[in-house]
């Protein structure tokens, strides 16, 4: 027998718990697939068929790369989103990505997650400085990257979503409070 | 919280089943950029072929058994894949093979799949799984045949008609 076992560690924030997706979770990523006006930067919308082969995409991703998305939730354990570092054949290098649920945005969930998830990242994982790729027009999605201290470096074709714009997050050493 | 992939090997004669690896991708994407891949859902890009392992790995962890990949048991080079398919718009658990390019005509599909399945019977509890297959996949249905699976039904998977094909019940003409 193989046991394969993914580590994937749970993070916490002072009002986030970044952990593992289950099966449990999938409900909440389909609906989230499901509806174009939040998951079209985001490869969306996508029926729950295609979402189940992403859910068990990123699940493997985790076991090819040691990383990948995390489900977030609050401390008291209602689901927000998920948010954590991709790399899939063809992208250029590891980004660091976030998706929120309906009702969740305006909080500061999204920024408090990323910020973990990239201090993860360098600290950890010992990437370099990540980038996120934004598909053009996505408002909102860049307010965060700027907010994270990311700035606009390049457009260029992902193999799956066609144009995005590279926003490259500060170096490990460049980040506020770094020691 | 940890989420555990637990893929057991099984020996063949001639194979080993195990989980797919990434440096399998240059065989398999090699398959799904032959024609010989529409069989099975493809063609595919090799960025898809990449998702389909990754895909593959985390169906095991979702649902407790998949598909594995079929290598040969000295060299360990990918002659296949064979193993239990049931993402979200199957009908129930499906036993599934497919040869990668050049190494169809010895009888591997058989032995993985003969294999596969006394496996998810003992241990999956999949007892009388089915097989979906392309009405003109002749090679296919002829493995199912030999495999002692019977036509029960059409049906359509991803979008695709298919003619399913239902396996003898675990003890029923399997040894």
């Amino acid at each position: 027998m193989t046991d394969l076992t993914l580590d994937i560690p749970t993070l916490t924030t002072k009002r986030l718990i970044l952990r593992a997706p289950q099966a449990r979770d999938f409900d909440n990523v389909a609906h989230f697939f499901a509806d174009a006006d939040r998951s079209w930067g985001f490869g969306g919308p996508k029926d729950r068929t295609d979402a189940w082969r992403w859910f068990a995409s990123m699940i493997g991703h985790w076991a090819l790369h040691g990383f990948g998305f995390w489900m977030v939730d609050t401390r008291a354990g209602d689901p927000v989103g998920f948010v954590g570092l991709w790399a899939p054949e063809g992208w250029p290098e590891p980004e660091l990505g976030w998706v929120m649920f309906e009702g969740t945005e305006g909080k500061g969930f999204a920024f408090e997650a990323a910020q973990e998830a990239r201090r993860f990242a360098y600290e950890v994982l010992e990437l370099g400085p990540l980038t996120s790729n934004i598909f053009p027009g996505n408002a909102r999605s860049v307010a965060l990257a700027e907010r994270l201290g990311a700035r606009f470096e390049r457009s260029y074709d992902n193999v799956t979503h066609g144009t995005e714009l590279v926003y490259r997050h500060p170096a490990p050493e460049d980040l506020e409070g770094a020691a | 919280m940890s989420l555990t992939l637990d893929i057991p090997v099984i020996e063949t004669p001639r194979l080993t089943l195990r989980a797919f690896r990434e440096d399998d991708l240059d065989v398999i994407a090699a398959f799904f950029a032959d024609d010989r891949s529409r069989w099975v859902g493809g063609p595919k890009t090799r960025a898809e072929s990449w998702r389909m392992i990754s895909g593959s790995l985390g169906h095991w962890a979702l649902r407790g058994y998949g598909m594995w990949l079929a290598a040969d048991r000295i060299s360990d080079t990918p002659v296949g894949a064979v193993g239990f398919l049931n993402p979200e718009d199957w009908d129930e658990p499906e036993l599934g093979w497919h040869l990668y390019n050049g190494h169809e005509g010895r009888g591997l599909a058989h032995e993985a799949a003969e294999a596969a399945r006394t496996y998810g019977a003992q241990h999956f509890g999949l007892t009388a799984p089915i097989s979906y297959i392309v009405p003109d996949n002749a090679r296919s249905i002829a493995l199912a045949t030999r495999l002692g699976a019977t036509f029960e039904r059409e049906g359509t998977v991803m979008g695709t008609p298919c003619h399913i094909y239902r396996h003898p019940r675990s003890g029923e003409g399997i040894q």
